[in-house]
């Protein structure tokens, strides 16, 4: 139990330095199990719940989105949605590119990224409040750091967690965006055909109705 | 002291109820569009009164009437276009006192060949845009003395062998007369006084999109002879508000501006709202028998800024204030007493009361509406603000959201009164829901700089007081440190 626990500090310890030293931290997750796929999604749903409250709750000056069209089930799956895809997408990349890092690293990787953007859309939130119109810039500023960290971590973890340079990480993300495009085509394809199949049984069950 | 207050409250009730069950018969939906852009059904701000038409004057019908015109003593002057003649009321619309149809032209009887439009100038001459006769016959008030006439224009911006053929006319206090000519594309036409064409004003500039620049781009030499030619919109409509502005109107294919506010240099003056729209409908359809921009054929000017423009494509009357702000739409096509076949010219009566003449040029009648109490407060609670009187539009406003909760411009304008008079609190919370940014805006750091101001003090002081005792503290510490040794100082360290 207390092992557990330890075990527990330990990891949110290692996502808590891998905010300060990316290249250090990632590598520890992905070669000495420091990471934590439990947590990495107890981020993103964090991550969904700021990005909600900011939609809802940001200050009236720089808020232009209508509360009313804003539900927060709708908001986190959008979100978890995004995450799954661009996880999958780069797993079925990198996997054909020799990239090192295991389905749970790429998670962890995304997940931990998110931790600046959590940051930033909170206390971003709450700054709002005390913002008149001329001072947006505050707003967006910490909105702004928020997401180049993040995106300056997902591009650290990426290429440490695969072991790939600079210059292959980012056509590797470039992929991952085809990869993620692809994805949802053929998840559509897909339901669309199992629409297709369950109309054509339900219309065959209608005709044995009909003449049984 | 108390009967008139007595009477006023009966009166007041009577309306309300007169006007309750006359929204009920409403033959159209009235609505107006919020901050989002969404549509907000609105109790009716106008309702039919009556029906102007050549029986109920008393005379032969009337066909394909094109304009009206008002007089300050509430006569209505009707071009009778497909009569060749010009119908005057009384000051109730109820009986043709005069018909125009001839009038002594330096000792030669003359008359009009289809008028297309009628206006009156400040001391009650009639101008008629005598369109087939190409000229502009200005009558006096008794309607048979010819004062002068505006003809054969000729002006170097004018091309050889111009037509002028008339259909709206303008005159503002003074004397200047504004025209609009078929087939003028550089502008409207304005005549000085004395009869001289001096030149275009408010030219509709054309707009070239990159799509269409595209399309042309790629088209061949014949297709492009074939295209249509990129002309600017024609003016539809005219009118001149007391301070001498001139308010036009016209058909935008776009649907985004469809009405400018001219100064006298011909500069467009006029403000739009959050929006940005002064075009009528903001959402409309893009196919079917009710689809496709508004197509504005007529502006009137209420009076204390405010202005009204008429949809020939779905028979609505669209108003807005000197802010460009939409008041509320209303009206529809349609054969009940209220809706029309084809609008072509509205006009307010200039007694005050906001009533507005429709004219429809097909059934040939001119529909009277006046507003109910909704439509009145919200004139009025306008006019005020445009007054200057914020605080006294506070009440109208108030009995405007009691009819209707969802109207963000009474939140609007209570949050204003509530910023003018200092109380920012309120001020924040009705702008907010008024949807007023800017004015929220001011009322925040206003509150944010209260709060500051009344807590800065202490809050400073009482930093201060602790800065002290912590510096005290630690002297202290420092001095018992050194007594004691060095294990107090190790902790410090690590701190």
């Amino acid at each position: 139990m207390v092992n557990a626990v330890d075990r527990g500090m330990g990891k949110t310890r290692a996502m808590v330095r891998v905010l300060s030293h990316p290249i250090d931290g990632f590598y520890e997750i992905r070669y000495r199990e420091k990471g934590s796929v439990p947590l990495a999604i107890t981020m993103a749903v964090l991550f969904s719940a700021c990005y909600t409250a900011n939609r809802i709750f940001a200050g009236f000056v720089v808020n232009d989105v209508d509360p009313r069209g804003v539900n927060g089930l709708m908001e986190m799956s959008g979100i978890f949605v995004t995450l799954a895809l661009f996880s999958a997408g780069n797993w079925s990349v990198t996997c054909l590119l020799n990239g090192e890092g295991r389905y749970r690293d790429i998670v962890t990787v995304t997940g931990y990224a998110l931790v600046p953007m959590i940051a930033a859309f909170a206390l971003a939130t709450i700054a709002s409040q005390f913002i008149a119109s001329g001072e947006e810039v505050f707003y967006t500023m910490i909105l702004g750091c928020g997401v180049a960290w993040t995106a300056m971590l997902l591009l650290a973890g990426i290429m440490t967690v695969h072991n790939y340079t600079l210059l292959k990480t980012l056509a590797t993300l470039a992929l991952t965006m085809l990869a993620m495009f692809a994805l949802v085509f053929f998840a559509l394809l897909l339901a669309d055909m199992i629409r297709q199949v369950y109309v054509f049984f339900y219309s065959i069950y209608v005709e044995l109705t009909f003449r049984v | 002291m108390r009967d008139p207050r007595r009477i006023a409250a009966l009166a007041a009730a009577a309306l309300l109820l007169a006007g309750g069950a006359l929204a009920e018969s409403a033959p159209y939906q009235s609505y107006t569009y919020d901050y989002r852009e969404n549509i907000v059904i609105t109790p009716a701000p106008y309702l039919p009164a009556a029906i102007v038409s050549g029986a109920s004057l008393g005379i032969t019908a009337l066909n394909q009437p094109r304009d009206i015109a008002i007089s300050d003593d509430g006569r209505l002057y009707i071009a009778d276009s497909g009569n060749d003649r010009i119908v005057v009321t009384d000051a109730s619309a109820s009986r043709a006192v005069m018909i125009i149809d001839a009038f002594d032209n330096n000792g030669v009887a003359d008359g009009f060949s289809a008028p297309m439009g009628v206006a009156l100038s400040s001391d009650g001459q009639l101008y008629v845009a005598d369109s087939k006769n190409r000229r502009i016959v200005v009558l006096d008030a008794d309607g048979a003395t010819l004062v002068k006439v505006f003809e054969n224009p000729s002006h170097e911006a004018l091309p050889d062998g111009f037509a002028f053929t008339p259909l709206r006319v303008a005159v503002d206090y003074a004397g200047r007369v504004y025209v609009i000519a078929q087939n003028m594309f550089q502008g409207i036409m304005v005549f000085e006084p004395d009869g001289g064409f001096t030149g275009f004003f408010g030219t509709i500039n054309v707009t070239v999109s990159l799509w269409q620049r595209f399309w042309r781009a790629i088209a061949s030499k014949q297709e492009r002879a074939n295209a249509r030619l990129f002309v600017p919109t024609e003016f539809t409509g005219l009118d001149v508000d007391p301070y001498g502005f001139v308010y036009a109107s016209n058909m935008d294919p776009q649907g985004q501006k469809a009405v400018r506010r001219l100064n006298p240099k011909g500069e467009d003056v006029a403000i739009a709202g959050v929006s940005g729209n002064l075009g009528g409908d903001l959402r409309v359809a893009s196919d079917g028998p009710y689809s496709g921009v508004s197509r504005i054929v007529d502006v009137a000017y209420q009076g204390r800024g405010i202005y009204s423009l008429l949809d020939s494509q779905r028979g609505r009357v669209f108003t807005y204030d000197r802010e460009g702000n939409l008041l509320y739409i209303f009206g529809g096509l349609g054969s009940q007493a209220g809706t029309f076949r084809s609008p072509a010219a509205i006009e307010y009566a200039k007694d005050g009361s906001g009533t507005l003449f429709a004219l429809d040029y097909v059934r040939g009648d001119i529909t009277v509406f006046r507003p109910t109490e909704y439509g009145a407060l919200i004139n009025e609670a306008v006019g005020l603000r445009f007054d200057g009187d914020e605080t006294l539009a506070v009440g109208k406003w108030r009995e405007a959201l009691r009819l209707n909760e969802n109207l963000e411009l009474a939140n609007a304008g209570i949050g204003k009164a509530y910023l003018a008079a200092g109380d920012n609190r309120n001020a924040m919370r009705y702008l907010k829901l008024g949807m007023s940014r800017y004015y929220y805006s001011i009322a925040f750091r206003r509150y944010r700089n209260e709060i500051l101001k009344a807590n800065l003090g202490w809050a400073l002081t009482a930093a201060a007081a602790l800065a002290v005792v912590v510096i005290a503290i630690r002297a202290a510490g420092r001095g018992r440190g050194e007594s004691a040794g060095a294990s107090e100082t190790g902790m410090m360290d690590d701190g």
